[in-house]
């Protein structure tokens, strides 16, 4: 351990105790055991997610019966809709996320975690935060603008205990007594170290007209890329060659899709105002850059594809696994589909119709969703060795696939034939009817999720409250074949 | 050396992070076209940026785009008013371009139901806004019937702002708002 012993009066500078290590001093003894700050993190996730979808069905709901829960000023569409977007992202994906590398970067380091205090209490400070910013914006206190709604002092809470975590975890990747650095804990990087600064960015500085504009997307396209994508693919990553038991097909490939997201993905932001008011170089770099991503797309495509090619026979058995696939085909349609969508004629059609809530979806939902249920269930057999109910986990994985298939085309084809509609001389007007089915579908789609991630939550609740059974997988701290192959 | 160590990493994660916000935030900055304002352009006054204000309150930007795109699905707004252009943006803080189009562009709004149809475009939008579904039976507009009168005439103000000054503006009102 390097953790050190608790020590009772204020910390001296002895040679023992440097500076460098001051906040592994501040161990409070009820939350220093091993993955608990992991464990906070994981299920706070877990629960945003349930939050973010229930407000999404509410939405779902106002949006062909507008009567709905009508006249009361926090519930109205306007303010859920960015509290649906701030919880999807703090809440459900970052937390989420943040659990599984709080789980891997321990194993995949040999190395204990640097705080598990700090761990925890951040992972409380941001629940309490997030409720604050979320409540401050259905009060009306809302910033405006698309990922930073959340106002003074909420937002600045998030950048400040975004570099906590950030430190938690480089502290413990920076003492690793595995020296090789798997893929993972490349991604996890780049998670965390970039963040502060496109987050201030977005949410402090000022900026006026369409530079705000600007900047606003390049803040939060760098929120999707390099915060939630990184540690969603950093944790498939890690639980899809553990779930087959075999080795990566390529650490080669995983590097050049690792550095092609890296060079192209923080490019991306300006993609959002194509066509619009903006410097026309803006737009072609970022076009430009979109279509690059094909690269890191076809990357992580052939890499898990090699990884994943002739496993039906898993697929059938393990339900984890089972998520891990729909992540991964999610992730693969969500970045060609982005791609696709920035090609300058499409774009031109599909802007601002229901296909890209639908793209969104697919990614949230599809990639996020089914990938933090993958890794939650891996956590629950392999780590904690206790069995889940499989008939609750085939519900919750059907229930899931139907809502996001359901749900994607039915907003995705509404999204074409707007498009069409509009192309031929149409206006939002001319849609309203037209719409009112899909959304109905939208809605029905959405409460079948709901109730699918309802089932997952009674099933980890059972789970975590049952005895412990007597466990067939391992994931200890012995990750060598994860790190087979990987040289220098 | 046998292994990676993660310090060359970092330093290739930031020069390429750099190059990006080199490329989208410090560039535009001397984007000529951005920093200064249409010609014609005037700034809010206090009551439309108090109407600003509910709007970005409400949440209206999540619904209601404000840019009119040189394409063919905004063919019948390029005709009529124009193609936005980032002058056009230059008092808006914060920006209100909007990704979505349940409801109408709104970019122009101040024009199609402006002040110059007097009362009558007045009682209309505050109407609406009260009541959308009174005017549109498959309108799926929130009843914003919770705001007190005055924030409604604030809004109404703000949005009958919207495009207005693209037509000759009245000299009264440029003068009040300057």
């Amino acid at each position: 351990m390097t953790t050190s012993p608790v020590s009772k009066t204020a910390p001296a500078l002895s040679p023992d105790n440097d500076r460098l290590n001051f906040p592994q001093m501040i161990a409070i003894p009820a939350l220093e055991r091993r993955d608990y700050a992991m464990q906070t993190w994981l299920f706070s996730g877990v629960f945003w997610m349930v939050v973010a979808a229930s407000i999404g069905v509410i939405e779902a709901v106002k949006l062909f019966y507008p009567e709905f829960l009508q006249g009361i000023p926090a519930l109205a569409y306007g303010r859920l809709r960015p509290v649906h977007v701030n919880i999807g992202i703090f809440g459900f994906m970052s937390m989420g996320y943040l659990g599984a590398a709080f789980y891997m970067v321990p194993r995949l380091t040999q190395t204990a975690l640097y705080s598990e205090t700090l761990g925890v209490l951040t992972a409380w400070a941001w629940n309490l935060n997030l409720t604050g910013g979320v409540l401050a914006i259905l009060m009306g206190f809302s910033k405006g603008k698309e990922y930073e709604e959340m106002p003074f002092p909420f937002d600045m809470m998030v950048g400040l205990l975004e570099i906590a975590i950030a430190g938690n975890i480089f502290s413990t990747i920076t003492v690793r007594k595995e020296p090789r650095l798997y893929v993972s804990l490349w991604y996890i990087l780049l998670a965390i170290i970039p963040f502060p600064i496109y987050y201030t960015l977005g949410n402090v500085m000022k900026f006026r007209g369409i530079e705000d504009a600007i900047v606003n997307w390049f803040y939060s396209h760098n929120l999707f890329g390099l915060w939630l994508t990184t540690l969603g693919l950093a944790t498939l990553y890690y639980i899809v060659p553990k779930q087959l038991n075999k080795p990566l097909y390529s650490h080669a490939i995983s590097f050049l899709g690792f550095w092609t997201l890296a060079a192209f993905y923080p490019w991306n932001g300006g993609h959002h105002v194509i066509w619009g008011p903006v410097p026309m170089w803006v737009m072609s770099a970022s076009v430009t850059a979109s279509i690059a991503m094909l690269i890191p797309t076809i990357s992580t495509m052939v890499n898990f594809g090699g990884t994943a090619w002739g496993t039906q026979g898993v697929m059938k058995r393990d339900i984890s696994y089972r998520f891990s696939i729909f992540a991964y085909l999610s992730y693969v349609g969500t970045s060609l589909w982005g791609s696709g969508l920035a090609i300058m004629d499409l774009n031109a059609k599909l802007h601002f119709t229901s296909t890209t809530i639908a793209h969104v979806h697919l990614g949230f939902v599809g990639f996020g969703l089914a990938g933090l249920a993958a890794f939650v269930y891996f956590y629950l057999e392999r780590s904690l060795k206790l069995g889940y109910s499989r008939t609750l986990a085939e519900w919750h994985f059907w229930l899931t696939t139907i809502g996001v298939v359901g749900y994607v085309v039915s907003m995705g084809w509404l999204g074409w034939l707007e498009g069409s509609d509009w192309a031929a001389g149409g206006s939002v007007q001319g849609v309203l009817e037209l719409r009112y089915w899909y959304n109905v579908a939208r809605a029905g789609s959405g409460g079948l999720l709901l109730i699918g991630q309802l089932i997952l939550v009674w099933n980890i609740w059972k789970t975590m409250t049952s005895p412990p059974s007597d466990g067939k997988g391992l994931d200890d701290l012995k990750l060598v074949s994860l790190n087979e192959g990987v040289s220098r | 050396m046998r292994f990676i160590r993660e310090f060359p990493i970092i330093v290739a994660l930031s020069f390429l992070f750099g190059l990006a916000f080199t490329g989208l935030v410090l560039g535009p900055v001397f984007a000529s076209d951005i920093a200064q304002p249409s010609a014609k352009l005037v700034a809010y006054t206090p009551i439309e940026q108090a109407g600003r204000h509910i709007y970005v309150r409400e949440g209206c930007v999540y619904c209601h785009s404000q840019q009119v795109r040189n394409v063919k699905a905004d063919q019948n707004m390029v005709d009529a008013y124009g193609v936005s252009k980032a002058g056009d943006y230059y008092y808006d803080l914060p920006h209100l371009l909007g990704t979505s189009r349940q409801g109408p562009d709104l970019s122009n709004e101040g024009q199609v139901w402006g002040k110059a149809s007097g009362d009558f475009a007045r009682e209309y939008l505050i109407g609406h806004f009260k009541n959308p579904r009174e005017y549109n039976s498959q309108s799926i507009m929130p009843s914003y019937s919770y705001l007190s009168d005055r924030e409604l005439e604030e809004l109404t103000d703000y949005v009958q702002s919207l495009g207005a000054w693209k037509v000759t503006p009245d000299p009264t009102e440029a003068e009040a708002s300057s």
